[in-house]
């Protein structure tokens, strides 16, 4: 098990604090904390707890996949993890950020700064070029047009898409879009790269190639977090964990 | 996000809905192009009205048998024809002798229409009228070559003729007119000038027209009376109030006439704020009722826009996700359907607003002049980017409001 002494200790903070939501007053020094969540849903009369209890850590530098069936939490573990959405209890801290009591704008904050989103369906946004897609996160960044352009280029060439910079979505092959994808996941410097089933919608020889440039980039020293359903894909990953029924099955290091 | 890449953004949305964009603005279009039009006309014949009063001159006004308000019903003419009496060439003595406000003051009459032939070249329907010498100052008339008639020629009724430019073209087109006839009736007159041109205004040609000396004209046309009978036409001195001056001539016209206090004048002074202030009251009403029309044209643009704004953010559900996935705030989100709503509509404002140009354009070539004022095209933008931001409100912040998980799993 992965860090227990640390998850008692906040269980013990938790019942001398009488009501949930325990106060840590000083940030962890992990890159990821998550104390004690928990996300439960209203479901007419009923509630529903989509997450229960669930802490771990997440060290800079990691490459972590977060595996389960499906309909055993995982991806509103991964909504958490990527900001789109709050705790019901528990605290979150992604370096040095409490985000678990933020406002919808800080979240948004903390989406563009720290979190780079790779999602199984690319996400890209047809209409664009696949520099402008990857400019995206820079614009809202505020960041001005020059710096923009050559930073989203540098991404892209990162990825062996230099030649491709003014082509759109559909012009593109699944691997290639992927790829864009990861650029644009990768250009405003994340602590995390959050990546929810990014083979799923490829063949395999693609998803190969995929998973090769996030071991590339995981040895560059970015920090990986891969949620998917597929064993060989997570076995890849330097840790697993293992969700079900709301709750940490499994947390072994793996390499 | 910054304003310009939020402004390309708007356009490049547009852009790619082209027939949509274009079919939604229609109304718009429309709405806005009918209301510039109307207002082009209303601002034209104002300044038309403006300038023909500065032509004749702000400190000029005429003394005529009838007055504007005669002409309200077919009562008051009828009342006016019983009261109302001729002016005289006596009373315009008498004015001239006593007047010690005005400046000039002069007799007119006609018009009367009559063909005007040359050779076998024959012009029909001229307007004849008869004036003296003074009316040449009083209405500030622009000679292209000649002169104007002298006092000897008026008192002797001599055959001369002053002329427009019209009548100059299409009798004399070599270009050889001073010193040459026209028969009117019969009767030749020597022309001795030619007035600069003036083109038409509301259709009407103002540049064919014969003037005579007054008494020739009363000579030769059946005397000086009924639809011939001769008015007054006067300018005050500079260093007096215009108003003053009139009252001057009313006064000594009732005298003249000996009408008893109390009692109405028998006859009608015509001053440039009683032209303009009817003018004015005229197309107010006419103005607000008819802007009316068009401005429901705007309303209905607006909530076409609203609703294309609801297509649009339903559409791109997804876009939001994704652009909130990135980091994009619910301010951006809102800031960027509102822009586009604005930009939207603001294109359909500018559309409508050179439709009205060209529509325009084409009526004061055929018809009436038309003047677009620099402040309404300025304001119909701002208006309809304005009504863009009102309809795009509820969109807009709909879009901002989505829940990014929600967004991302739409397709």
């Amino acid at each position: 098990m992965y860090d227990t002494k640390s998850d008692q200790m906040y269980r013990f903070m938790e019942n001398e604090e009488s009501e949930g939501q325990p106060r840590s007053n000083q940030a962890p020094r992990t890159l990821i904390s998550m104390e004690n969540i928990w996300k439960t849903y209203q479901m007419g009369v009923e509630q529903l707890h989509a997450l229960r209890d669930v802490s771990f850590q997440v060290e800079k530098g990691e490459y972590l996949a977060i595996i389960g069936p499906s309909g055993s939490g995982k991806s509103t573990l991964m909504n958490l993890i990527g900001c789109l959405d709050s705790p019901s209890k528990g605290n979150y801290w992604i370096n040095g950020n409490l985000v678990s009591d933020m406002t919808d704008d800080e979240l948004a904050r903390i989406r563009n700064k720290e979190i780079g989103f790779v999602f199984q369906t690319f996400n890209l946004l047809a209409r664009a070029t696949a520099l402008h897609n990857v400019e995206l996160p820079l614009i809202y960044a505020g960041m001005r047009a020059a710096e923009r352009h050559e930073k989203a280029m540098q991404a892209l060439e990162s990825v062996e898409l230099g030649d491709r910079v003014g082509h759109k979505p559909n012009e593109l092959s699944g691997g290639q879009r992927q790829r864009v994808a990861i650029a644009r996941a990768l250009v405003n410097h994340p602590s995390i790269l959050l990546a929810d089933e990014p083979t799923g919608a490829l063949d395999t020889k693609t998803s190969y190639e995929i998973m090769e440039l996030f071991e590339k980039l995981h040895q560059e020293g970015n920090t990986i977090i891969l949620v998917t359903h597929e064993h060989d894909i997570a076995e890849r990953a330097h840790r697993i964990i293992t969700i079900r029924d709301g709750k940490i099955e499994k947390d072994e290091k793996t390499k | 996000m910054d304003y310009t890449e939020t402004l390309r953004l708007a356009i490049s949305a547009i852009w790619a809905h082209k027939l949509r964009s274009f079919l939604t603005l229609l109304g718009m279009i429309i709405g806005m192009a009918a209301f510039m039009l109307v207002l082009s006309l209303l601002q034209g014949f104002k300044v038309y009205v403006d300038e023909k009063i500065a032509g004749i001159g702000s400190n000029s006004f005429s003394i005529q048998r009838f007055s504007f308000e005669d002409f309200k019903d077919t009562d008051s003419i009828n009342a006016a024809q019983r009261l109302k009496k001729e002016l005289t060439f006596d009373e315009l003595d008498y004015i001239r002798e006593h007047a010690k406000l005005i400046d000039k003051i002069g007799a007119k009459a006609g018009n009367t229409s009559r063909d005007v032939r040359v050779g076998s070249e024959t012009l029909k329907d001229v307007g004849i009228s008869g004036v003296e010498p003074v009316i040449g100052e009083i209405d500030n008339i622009d000679i292209d070559y000649g002169r104007y008639f002298t006092v000897t020629e008026n008192n002797n009724s001599m055959r001369v003729a002053f002329i427009g430019s019209d009548v100059a073209k299409n009798l004399f087109p070599n270009g050889d007119v001073l010193g040459n006839e026209i028969y009117i009736s019969g009767i030749p007159y020597r022309i001795i000038g030619v007035r600069v041109a003036k083109g038409t205004v509301f259709g009407q040609p103002q540049d064919n027209f014969v003037q005579l000396p007054i008494k020739t004209f009363g000579a030769n046309f059946g005397g000086l009376r009924f639809s011939r009978s001769p008015y007054f036409a006067a300018t005050s001195k500079k260093e007096v109030k215009m108003d003053d001056a009139v009252e001057e001539v009313r006064t000594l016209l009732r005298i003249k006439r000996k009408i008893p206090p109390g009692e109405k004048d028998t006859f009608g002074i015509v001053t440039p704020d009683a032209i303009s202030g009817l003018i004015g009251s005229f197309t107010n009403t006419f103005g607000t009722v008819i802007l009316f029309v068009p401005g429901i044209a705007l309303f209905v643009g607006a909530i076409v826009i609203m609703n294309i704004m609801l297509v649009a953010v339903t559409e791109r559900t997804k876009e939001i996700g994704i652009r909130k996935s990135l980091g994009a705030r619910q301010a951006d989100i809102l800031r960027q359907f509102l822009f586009e709503a604005a930009t939207l509509s603001a294109i359909g404002g500018a559309t409508g607003l050179l439709l009205a140009f060209l529509l325009g354009y084409i009526v004061s070539k055929i018809a009436i002049p038309t003047v677009i004022p620099w402040w309404a095209a300025v304001i119909s933008i701002s208006v309809s980017a304005g009504v863009g931001i009102l309809a795009g409100l509820f969109p807009a912040w709909k879009a901002a409001q989505l829940d990014p998980i929600e967004a991302l799993r739409a397709e």
